[in-house]
């Protein structure tokens, strides 16, 4: 029983000691003494794993490694990697423990958030009984303050993507029990997602700098009836150009905005934050990443624990490779594509973007054409993208449709450019017109964050504006948006039909406005640091934004 | 264009020819036949069908030609005839009667004066009215052309201007005002003149293209040989060349004769029609016609040659069944006729623009476009499409066609791209048609935008037209009731509606006829009839003497038919301004007129299209929204509003098919435009689906329908928003108050309170029932005596009480 997981150990360089001792801990296999130990443990390992700024994150297994001396099988991934499997266990155990607590009062949900003195563990249960849990160390002196919601969507982010390209970690699990297939996925895609958090060999996580950000959502472009009729023909005709009465999906992006989408909301969520991260134009020249705009210019850096870079990653993914031999795939080697790894997708002559991170069809050179699966109809689609200057077009054809693999879907692009080109031309032009910059929605005088919950769409002030707000506005807005999820969450659970309706205002401690609205599942975030003393000036220039900007959604008064 | 009666070969029998074509003839056609006659002219001024006797002539109207009338007839003396034509006003009688005479005959009076050349070695090639400001009559001589005035008070005719010219011979349509005047070897040099109301152009000189077969031989072009059509407002003219077997086409501008573009014929014998603006070249020796559209750049024919049908014809032998029908007058006139029943005979004259003359039998025949035929020989929709909806005859029959088409390539779910251009081609239809003038009969937009010949002033025109109709009408009616006829005074009414509506819808200036055909030349007799008394034995007058004369009288008749006929004149031109198209004297074309183009608005598209293929299409609802999409892409670039209810069904089909998310983005980017039928439907598919009932409700409120939205916010049980936007609501209200105090009392009547508290109590919510309450009690005064207080407040008492025990 043991010795798959000697053969784990030997790999990753422990010593026989090491392996001894923790042998011995798992023979106890009494979690009842990890809960109690567990907070010196972790404050202990804080202090050692210094390289990773206190920064954790694993996912695990609920319903795995039940048995004495099988823990380890629990561990599905865990970040840094090299930490020892002790330090892992116990992060997890702890974890666990709480989870089964607090369902003993919450069954469908158990914890979120565990608050110790120099850490906060944020939870989140990617699928049932499969959880991930971020460990991030509290530094009073430093950026550390952190919103829970935001760490929890990063959670929510990874794990929606990883779904998307690879399905859910339990199929993968169930396909191939021993865990070796969903360990190497996970590894080497939950890495490829961490490096865009790189700043300066830092992992740097939204912290309440971005809290005028909203992660999970999707930020679209505002265009004119003409032009958006002129869209919705473009989707059309792409619709039109796919084979047979099969469902086609399409999104259309302008630079990093969202133009049109046939998809869920959740699926458009997926796939749009995939673009933005590197399909882009701009992803796809700068080789950065939109969310973390704070990291513009540094390259993309190999971190020397090891434990991001390409090389390391690689070397630990052969490393999960090898245990998962053991079982019964001897000597058998697959591929694992990694679509978030960075600077693989390349732009083709014929306008589609291509990537050779799938590998290639067997038995030739041709690049395989990437692959998701659709959260709401549980289809898997290929993945088609043809850029026009800043007009990219995702088109999702059913993999089902396509009978003969690559070349079916060499002609469906053929077909595509034939009928649909004149008017991807015709619209890149027409939204290229009507751009009005990275500081097109910029609101003078204003910062601000507009989320409509029900469509998974936020717009808010450009980043390079919002840095000019002082930190403490940051922290009271922070703290606000932190007040407003308990709010909201809340009166969730007392009638998850009704939205709320919430007004908060705040006076900073720099004599900032600092203003939350809730309506109708639409929410604004709003700093006015030049505003006038009274709260009815304040009020009214959200009135006066909210009749500009929304509608009038959020002047009921 | 004269023919001689040979004996007409046997053609193809009628109605033996298959029943496939694109243009045909219905049968019965117009008869004209009478005893004794000795030729068929046609008047194209007037439009009048003319036949000559000894000493009268008859005339059938040819507008319309059926049902037929009983001619009209004229005494005019013994003598030869060579042409004969009403003047415009149908007064005058002009008779042409040798190659140095012509006389002019006052129908009212029955006085004629004669005029003869001056020279003995002119020839009068022929002559013809027209409607210039400064002169009547145009005299065509082979030393060029007179142009008179004629002046029937002081009987003379009256030298206004002389165009010296070497004549060959001459062609003249009425329906473009224009003579075009052949000279040199090979008769291939042409000066033209258009006279018309504005005033008279002339056109550079210019000459046409001829092919020699030999190098020493050069042929010569004959006056068949070249046509003057009128297409689309613009004038063509189109020349055969039999050695290259080429129809050349000339187009006239106002300071340029422009080839443009040959087209091949099949045939040495070619005749050429203009059936509504679609070209008809008929090879007549192959008994075939070939259709071309001139709008477009592209040369190409419409479809395949096909023969032209006869419709109606009795199911029983032709020739036997009809001979019985046929009076025995004709018998008699038409002796060798047995082969009245043959298309493209030899007796087949084309006459301008769209009808043949069958002179051996004395037949009329109007050629007709089948426009369903050529409909389904098309596959290629958007210009099937368009060229549907350029016809202006039957614009009804073109309307549906279209329709049927567009619901026919629905439901055939052809290319997306493909339904999109024929959107694209209804849409910029109507739209043009908007512009033009919503119902008026209109032209191709083309006419802007080319030098074409056109006089600035329409308008004078068409205010100037009613008035002379008027002043005519009047006269003839009531200085002479007696004399000639209210048959002529009925042609003179079709003469000027057709100068009124060709004015009007023409946005170049002419009309389509082509001038008085001589149909049946007699032996050309030299007669010299110098001093030739007609009935009212006046004798030929020098046209010098009467300048004041004539323009005393002339006024002098415009005050008075002002005086007595204004009321008529009124209508008349008020009707012409307003809808000149269903003018009163527009009888024949009465059904199309009413329909004045075939475009089709919006709401049609909505009604006849979508809302019918709806159900059929229930199965594939993403196809139709991707059919309506292109459909407002269409309509939004020519900036029309489309049917509310198009929207309506846009939203109900993206529900149907769960894309929620799309109509969404349909709402947000409003690309369904907020009405409240949307909204309504909206909340309606939003019952699956949170999201979508959310657009509706904030549709309803940004379309400040304030009632249905509060009621909506109350039965969701969003009491406490409902009041704040009542509330919000009612300071507007009352800011309005000072203006209408009726309007606050429909808003307190609309939001009654009772709503609320009734509400309120269903949710057995204690603290909303009271929150309510009070805000009744703040904001409404004088709501604290009111019996609804009094009512709610026990039970709110009641209820705290329970509550409490």
């Amino acid at each position: 029983m043991f010795g798959c997981f000697e053969a784990v150990l030997s790999l990753c360089g422990r010593s026989e000691s090491d392996n001894y001792r923790l042998r011995e801990r798992i023979r106890e296999g009494d979690s009842s003494i990890w809960l109690q130990e567990s907070e010196d443990f972790i404050m202990g390992l804080s202090s050692t794993a210094t390289t990773n700024e206190g920064i954790q994150l694993c996912i695990f297994d609920l319903r795995r490694g039940q048995h004495e001396g099988q823990e380890l099988d629990k561990i599905l991934f865990f970040f840094p990697a090299d930490l020892s499997f002790s330090t892992q266990l116990s992060v997890i155990g702890l974890s666990e423990g709480l989870i089964t607590f607090t369902r003993i009062f919450s069954p469908d949900a158990a914890c979120e958030v565990i608050e110790a003195e120099r850490h906060s563990h944020v939870f989140y249960q990617a699928e049932p009984d499969i959880w991930m849990v971020m460990v991030v160390e509290k530094n009073k002196d430093t950026e550390a303050i952190w919103r829970n919601d935001a760490l929890q969507r990063v959670l929510k982010e990874v794990h929606s993507l990883f779904v998307m390209f690879h399905g859910s970690i339990r199929a993968l699990l169930e396909k191939e029990p021993g865990g070796g297939v969903a360990r190497s996925h996970l590894y080497s895609f939950v890495m490829d997602y961490l490096t865009d958090f790189l700043v300066a060999k830092k992992l740097h996580l939204p912290s309440f700098r971005d809290c005028l950000k909203e992660r999970g959502t999707v930020q679209m472009l505002t265009v004119g009836r003409e032009a958006a009729i002129e869209v919705q023909s473009l989707v059309r005709i792409l619709e039109s150009a796919c084979p047979g009465n099969t469902a086609c999906n399409s999104l259309v992006l302008f630079q990093d905005l969202l133009v049109s989408t046939t998809l869920s909301p959740d699926d458009t969520v997926n796939l749009f934050a995939y673009a933005v991260l590197r399909l882009t134009p701009r992803s796809l020249s700068h080789g950065t990443n939109s969310w973390s705009y704070l990291r513009k210019g540094s390259t993309a850096s190999h971190v020397p624990t090891g434990s991001i870079s390409d090389n390391s990653g690689s070397a630990t993914e052969q490393s999960y490779t090898s245990h998962d031999t053991s079982p019964g795939r001897q000597g058998q080697r697959y591929h694992i594509p990694r679509p978030l790894q960075r600077d693989k997708w390349s732009k083709g002559k014929d306008g589609f973007l291509v990537t050779e991170t799938w590998g290639a069809e067997v038995g030739s050179l041709i690049p395989a054409t990437p692959t998701v699966w659709l959260q709401q109809t549980d289809e898997r689609m290929y993945l088609c993208v043809f850029q026009q200057k800043y007009l990219t077009v995702i088109l999702l054809i059913p993999v089902s449709s396509i009978i003969n693999g690559e070349q079916g879907i060499s002609m469906v692009k053929q077909l595509v450019l034939e009928t649909a080109s004149l008017n991807i031309f015709k619209v890149e032009e027409r939204l290229s017109r009507g751009w009005g910059g990275g500081n097109a929605y910029h609101v003078s005088g204003y910062r601000y964050l507009l989320c409509d919950r029900d469509r998974n769409i936020s717009r808010a002030s450009p980043p390079g504006k919002v840095t000019t707000l002082t930190k403490d506005s940051l922290l009271a807005l922070n703290k606000l948006r932190e007040e407003v999820d308990v709010e909201k969450s809340r009166a969730k659970w007392d009638d998850p039909n009704h939205d709320k309706d919430l007004e908060i205002c705040i006076r900073a401690r720099n004599n900032a406005w600092v203003i939350a609205r809730l309506t109708k599942g639409k929410e604004l975030y709003m700093v006015l640091e030049k505003a006038n003393e009274t709260l009815l000036y304040a009020s009214d220039a959200v009135e006066k934004f909210s009749n500009r900007y929304c509608n009038g959604t959020f002047s009921l008064d | 264009m004269s023919a001689k009666a040979l004996n007409s070969q046997p053609g193809v029998a009628l109605g033996g020819s298959g029943t496939l074509s694109h243009v045909y003839i219905q049968h019965p056609p117009l008869r004209c036949t009478i005893p004794g006659s000795k030729g068929l002219f046609y008047d194209d001024g007037n439009k009048l069908l003319l036949s000559v006797t000894s000493d009268q002539v008859f005339a059938w109207k040819t507008v319309p030609l059926t049902p037929p009338d009983a001619p009209s007839c004229d005494s005019i003396g013994e003598g030869p005839v060579l042409s004969v034509r009403y003047s415009l006003d149908a007064k005058v009688l002009g008779i042409q009667r040798s190659n140095h005479e012509i006389q002019f005959k006052n129908r009212e009076t029955g006085e004629a004066l004669i005029h003869r050349c001056r020279l003995e070695s002119e020839i009068i090639l022929g002559f013809f009215w027209i409607d210039c400001p400064t002169c009547d009559v145009v005299i065509v001589k082979t030393s060029g052309l007179d142009l008179f005035t004629y002046e029937p008070e002081v009987k003379i005719l009256r030298l206004v201007e002389t165009k010296k010219l070497n004549v060959c011979w001459y062609v003249y349509t009425h329906e473009s005002r224009m003579v075009l005047l052949a000279s040199g070897m090979q008769c291939k040099t042409f000066t033209g003149f258009q006279f018309s109301s504005g005033g008279i152009i002339r056109l550079p000189r210019f000459d046409m293209a001829m092919a020699q077969a030999e190098v020493n031989k050069k042929p010569v072009l004959a006056a068949e040989d070249v046509h003057i059509v009128t297409i689309y407002g613009r004038i063509y003219c189109l020349q055969v060349d039999r050695v290259a077997m080429l129809l050349h086409l000339y187009r006239f501008y106002r300071d340029a004769v422009i080839q443009q573009g040959s087209l091949t014929i099949y045939s040495s014998k070619i005749a050429v029609s203009v059936v509504d603006n679609v070209l008809l070249v008929h090879q007549v020796d192959a008994k075939v016609v070939i259709l071309y559209d001139m709008f477009a750049d592209s040369r190409a024919p419409i479809s395949a040659p096909l023969p032209l049908l006869v419709r109606g014809l009795p199911r029983a032998n032709a020739s036997s069944s009809r001979s019985s029908i046929n009076d025995a007058l004709h018998i008699e006139t038409n002796e060798m006729s047995d082969h009245e029943g043959s298309v493209y005979g030899e007796g087949w004259i084309f006459l301008v623009p769209d009808l043949i003359c069958d002179f051996v039998n004395g037949f009329l025949w109007r050629i007709h476009l089948d426009l369903e035929a050529i409909a389904a020989s098309n596959s290629e929709v958007p210009s099937i499409l368009d060229f549907l909806q350029r016809r202006k005859l039957e614009t009804n029959k073109a309307k549906q066609l279209c329709l049927a088409i567009t619901r026919a390539v629905i439901l055939e779910r052809r290319p997306v791209l493909m339904v999109a251009r024929a959107m694209d081609v209804l849409v910029n239809c109507f739209s043009h048609s908007m512009k033009m003038g919503g119902a008026r009969r209109t032209v191709s937009g083309e006419s802007t935008s080319t030098p074409t010949t056109q006089h600035g002033n329409n308008s004078r025109t068409v205010v100037d037209d009613p008035m002379s109709r008027v002043q005519t009408h009047g006269r003839s009616t009531k200085h002479e009731p007696a004399t000639v006829s209210g048959v002529v005074s009925e042609s003179i009414h079709y003469r000027t509606k057709d100068v009124d509506n060709e004015s009007l819808g023409l946005t170049t200036f002419s009309t389509i006829d082509r001038s008085s055909t001589l149909l049946v030349s007699h032996s050309e007799e030299n007669v010299n009839l110098a001093l030739q008394n007609t009935s009212s034995g006046e004798p030929l007058q020098k046209p010098l003497s009467s300048e004041f004369h004539d323009l005393g009288t002339k006024e002098g008749i415009k005050s008075i038919d002002a005086g007595t006929s204004d009321v008529e004149a009124e209508q008349s031109s008020s009707e012409s301004q307003l809808s000149p198209s269903s003018s009163r004297f527009d009888s024949n074309v009465s059904v199309e007129s009413q329909v004045p183009s075939a475009a089709i608005s919006p709401d049609e598209m909505y009604c006849s299209v979508f809302a019918l293929i709806e159900e059929e299409m229930a199965g594939d609802p993403a196809y139709l929204v991707a059919i309506i999409v292109e459909y407002l892409r269409s309509a939004a670039v020519e900036k029309l509003k489309v049917h509310p209810n198009l929207y309506v069904l846009t939203v109900q089909l993206l529900a149907r098919s769960d894309r929620y998310a799309e109509l969404g983005l349909f709402v947000m980017n409003k690309i369904l435009e907020p009405s409240k039928e949307v909204a309504l439907q909206l909340l309606e598919s939003g019952r699956q689906n949170l999201p979508t009932r959310k657009l509706g409700m904030d549709m309803l409120r940004r379309l400040s329908l304030h009632h249905d939205y509060v009621l909506l916010l109350v039965q969701d049980g969003y009491y406490l928003e409902a009041l704040r936007y009542v509330r919000k609501n009612k300071v507007v209200i009352l800011k309005l108050e000072r203006l209408t105090e009726a309007m606050v009392n429909v808003q307190v009547n609309t939001i009654r309170p009772s709503l609320f508290l009734d509400a309120t109590i269903s949710s057995n919510d204690l603290q909303h029932l009271a929150a309510v309450l009070r805000f009744f009690s703040d904001f409404i005064p004088g709501f604290t005596n009111t019996s609804d207080h009094e009512t709610y407040y026990r039970i709110l008492n009641e209820m705290n009480s329970s509550v409490a025990a």
